[in-house]
């Protein structure tokens, strides 16, 4: 019946802002990530991001990550950490968690995002030499 | 060694005394200007003197022969054959540069004769020269290179293509500045003949003959003189080359910019080479009034200098007594207010790279703050007429003047490293002139035979009263020139010696008005522009000065030291290199070293002449008169110029001879400034005269540009391990 009306999608609707915690979360939410969708939560990464997933919708958009509330606006790909990044991709249906035959070494690498922009990029040191080599006091 | 062609006597022009004694043999009397003779150069005539080779008179219509041993300021050699042209009714080609026209020759430079002679001299050449000009430093400006493809066969007879049999030839080591790849070499013999006739050192030669010919040093040795650059110049292959500049840029990809070098106080003329902001090279530029197309070493290599020990950004001593990098703000800000706190008691030295618009800036600012402290480095008698008469202090006869000269007397002076360009004039005069010369000062070796009168002062006054036996020279002499050397007039007596030469100067019988027997020899670039505008010689007004601040323009000689001056004096330094200057300064601004700048400078015979800018300067360094022109805004006594050529109006009201580049303002009035010497009561010492500068090994680092680059450093080692060495004479 409120099916034939349509109003299951105010049902919906009204459960999506519940999900994301009012309506001021909603806005917010919606403003941050440009879209505001139901979905459930498959996981929580060390970092703080947050795995969704909403098989209603059709593949490519029924997983999606939140970020981190910390990162504010400045988030981007290459914050998703390796072990979330084949479950985001499609490359796997299994969570870090549910997959055991994932490698786990002491010696792996944290994730680091992409630091280019940044004080903590990488730049090669030149090894050409200084065109005017400057005076430095005190030095014969 | 001195060959003095048969076509050079018969030009006339320079005739010695010893030749005149062969022609008089003929004609009696006088020698009568003989009259011209008529040739035809590709039928076209040409009235020429008799004697004028084939190739001057080619010229002469603008048919240009091309030739490789052959040069306008060398002896003729005539072995490359290469000016091989047809001479009408011979039956073989002539050799244009060695062969003297006759009356009514027709000359065919474009004959088909000619041109198979030149095609099969140019494929001898290049059997025996490597095809390695892709990889070779001459490659774009190589006279083998162009005339191959101007004169050279439009195809090769050349099979060898497995390469057996292309003569080798061991390169040879002749020291740090000059590279050799001597198979490249087609004994045209330039380098050989410079050597021996314009540098002084015979050391090269040729050694074998036909196929077997080297040319070299005979055993292995440096190529020791100052003038050691030229060659490279003068290879018209790839054999001789730069070794500092090897591999580094190719011709076509430089920028050239005309300059001036400041290194020495001849001003010589350059052509400062850059690529991608660096200067790659510096090479000479024409000058028949001062450097004819020579270069001193240090002029030509010590360009690594200017890219170490830089100044880049102003610098503040903090209180911890350590100079900081700071921006200019702050730099002018703290500079102002220590000046505008000092009141007048503030005082500046020129050092020896001060150009004209600074030192004219520093002064007028200094002035209008109420100070009349402003000295120069290097120190110049003030008794009599002091600097207020040119005359005393200038080269006055002109540097080209020198070849003219019969007698010459130097005093207290080594040109050959204070002024290696005069000194090759002199040279010059020595073999084409019968030049007689005598030097009072330490015993030196000047490249041509000298009467040396002793290093006692005394001497000086022998001369005067015609006791000494070199004096009856000096006053029969119709062309004599006295050279004094700036440095002896820095002595305590300098006074003395500058009155007693102006005095013996005057007793000299010249006939010619124009002849100017008294010449000043500076050793600095910067000295006659600051005594033309009004600076005072020698620091001891700095010293006696109490003073709060002193400028040191480039002062980097250590006339002043910290113990100098009082212990609250903040010392600001403006230059390009931290030296001497640098380092005992409470302020540090930089400015720009003279290719970074269009500056002014005035040489040793009083000739303004400019510097322009070929590279920029490095880090946060500006042009020196802007620096103090910003500086005199801060303290609230503005100068009136914002742009060069308003400065340069300053400068000309100063003094107007300042912005007439290229012309040498004569002085005058030696009588007067004779009669005004004779006043001052200072008497000759009896200290030795004595030189800084008495060998190689001390001309290649004189100065803080010098001082800081590797190739000097390269050369003072190798000079010293030459003269260790069992065969060094």
């Amino acid at each position: 019946m409120a099916r034939y009306f349509g109003l299951d999608r105010i049902f919906t609707f009204l459960n999506t802002i519940k999900e994301a915690g009012g309506i001021r979360a909603s806005l917010y939410k919606l403003y941050r990530m440009d879209n505001l969708r139901p979905g459930q939560l498959v996981g929580t990464d060390k970092y703080g991001n947050k795995y969704y997933q909403n098989p209603s919708y059709f593949y490519g958009r029924n997983r999606w990550i939140e970020y981190a509330p910390y990162y504010g606006m400045e988030y981007d790909g290459s914050q998703v950490p390796a072990e979330w990044y084949g479950w985001l991709h499609y490359k796997t249906d299994l969570t870090p968690d549910q997959d055991p035959s994932r490698p786990k070494y002491k010696w792996m690498l944290d994730h680091t995002e992409n630091l280019s922009g940044t004080p903590g990029q990488y730049m090669p040191y030149s090894t050409t030499r200084p065109k005017i080599e400057p005076w430095i006091p005190g030095r014969k | 060694m001195m060959r003095i062609t048969f076509a050079k006597v018969l030009q006339g022009a320079k005739i010695s005394p010893k030749h005149l004694l062969i022609a008089s043999r003929n004609q009696s009397g006088e020698v009568k200007k003989p009259e011209k003779i008529e040739v035809f150069i590709d039928n076209k005539s040409v009235m020429v003197e008799p004697g004028t080779t084939v190739l001057q008179a080619a010229a002469m219509v603008g048919v240009e022969i091309p030739r490789f041993c052959y040069h306008e300021r060398l002896a003729v050699a005539g072995n490359c054959r290469m000016c091989l042209v047809e001479v009408e009714k011979s039956p073989k080609p002539v050799a244009a540069c060695a062969m003297p026209v006759m009356k009514g020759w027709h000359i065919k430079t474009d004959s088909e004769m000619t041109k198979k002679a030149r095609e099969g001299i140019m494929e001898f050449l290049l059997v025996n020269h490597p095809l390695d000009c892709p990889i070779c430093d001459q490659g774009g400006e190589c006279d083998l290179q162009d005339q191959s493809m101007a004169f050279g066969s439009d195809r090769s007879r050349f099979t060898d293509n497995d390469f057996s049999g292309k003569r080798a030839v061991e390169d040879k080591d002749i020291g740090p500045l000059i590279k050799t790849i001597m198979t490249r070499c087609i004994h045209c013999t330039r380098c050989i003949r410079f050597a021996s006739e314009i540098a002084g050192v015979d050391d090269l030669g040729t050694t074998g003959r036909g196929n077997d010919m080297q040319v070299g040093t005979y055993i292995e040795k440096m190529f020791m003189s100052e003038l050691s650059g030229n060659v490279i110049d003068l290879c018209p292959v790839g054999a001789l080359t730069s070794k500092p500049y090897s591999f580094t840029a190719r011709p076509w990809e430089i920028r050239k910019v005309d300059s001036i070098d400041v290194l020495d106080a001849v001003g010589s003329n350059i052509v400062v080479s850059t690529r991608t902001g660096e200067v790659m090279r510096i090479m000479p530029r024409v000058n028949e009034e001062i450097n004819e197309e020579w270069l001193a070493d240090k002029s030509r290599f010590s360009y690594d200098g200017l890219k170490r020990q830089r100044l880049v950004t102003p610098m503040i001593r903090d209180n911890k007594g350590e100079l900081k990098p700071v921006d200019w703000e702050a730099a002018l800000l703290t500079v102002a207010k220590v000046v505008k706190n000092a009141g007048s008691k503030i005082g500046a030295v020129a050092g020896g790279f001060a150009d004209a618009e600074q030192l004219i800036a520093v002064k007028d600012l200094l002035n209008t703050l109420g100070s009349e402290a402003l000295c120069t480095e290097h120190t110049f008698p003030l008794d009599g007429s002091g600097t207020d008469l040119r005359s005393s202090y200038l080269l006055n006869n002109r540097i080209a003047g020198a070849e003219e000269a019969d007698v010459v007397l130097l005093v207290g002076t080594n040109p050959r490293f204070e002024a290696p360009l005069l000194n090759a004039r002199l040279r010059k005069g020595w073999v084409h002139n019968e030049l007689e010369v005598a030097s009072i000062g330490p015993k030196v070796d000047l490249t041509y035979d000298h009467d040396h009168l002793g290093d006692d002062p005394q001497v000086l006054q022998q001369l005067i009263n015609g006791q000494h036996e070199f004096s009856k020279k000096l006053r029969s002499a119709k062309k004599p020139l006295i050279i004094v050397g700036s440095e002896t007039l820095e002595r305590s007596d300098g006074a003395a010696i500058l009155s007693a030469v102006q005095t013996l100067a005057a007793s000299t019988s010249v006939e010619n008005k124009d002849w100017k027997v008294l010449n000043v020899l500076h050793k600095i670039a910067s000295q006659v522009a600051a005594l033309d505008i009004g600076y005072t010689p020698g620091v001891d007004k700095i010293r006696e000065g109490n003073l709060k601040v002193l400028f040191l323009l480039g002062a980097d000689d250590g006339a002043i030291e910290k113990s100098d001056l009082p212990p609250d004096c903040f010392v600001i330094y403006q230059g390009h290199h931290g030296d001497h200057g640098a380092s005992i300064a409470d302020a540090i601004l930089p400015g720009a070293a003279y290719t970074e700048k269009q500056a002014t400078y005035v040489n040793t015979e009083g000739r303004a002449q400019q510097t322009l800018v070929a590279v920029s300067p490095p880090g946060r360094a500006r042009e020196d008169w802007k620096i103090i022109r910003a500086l005199s805004e801060i303290v609230g006594a503005k100068l009136p110029y914002d742009k060069l050529n308003e400065i340069r109006d300053r400068l000309e009201e100063v003094a107007p001879h300042l912005t007439r580049y290229g012309s040498a303002e004569g002085a005058n009035y030696f009588k007067q400034a004779e009669q005004l010497a004779k006043k001052s009561k200072s008497q000759l010492d009896c200290t030795p005269i004595d030189v800084k500068v008495k060998e190689l090994q001390d001309y290649f680092m004189t100065d803080s540009i010098s001082r800081a680059s590797p190739t000097m450093a390269k050369c003072v080692q190798a000079v010293l391990k030459q003269k260790q060495s069992k065969y060094c004479d």
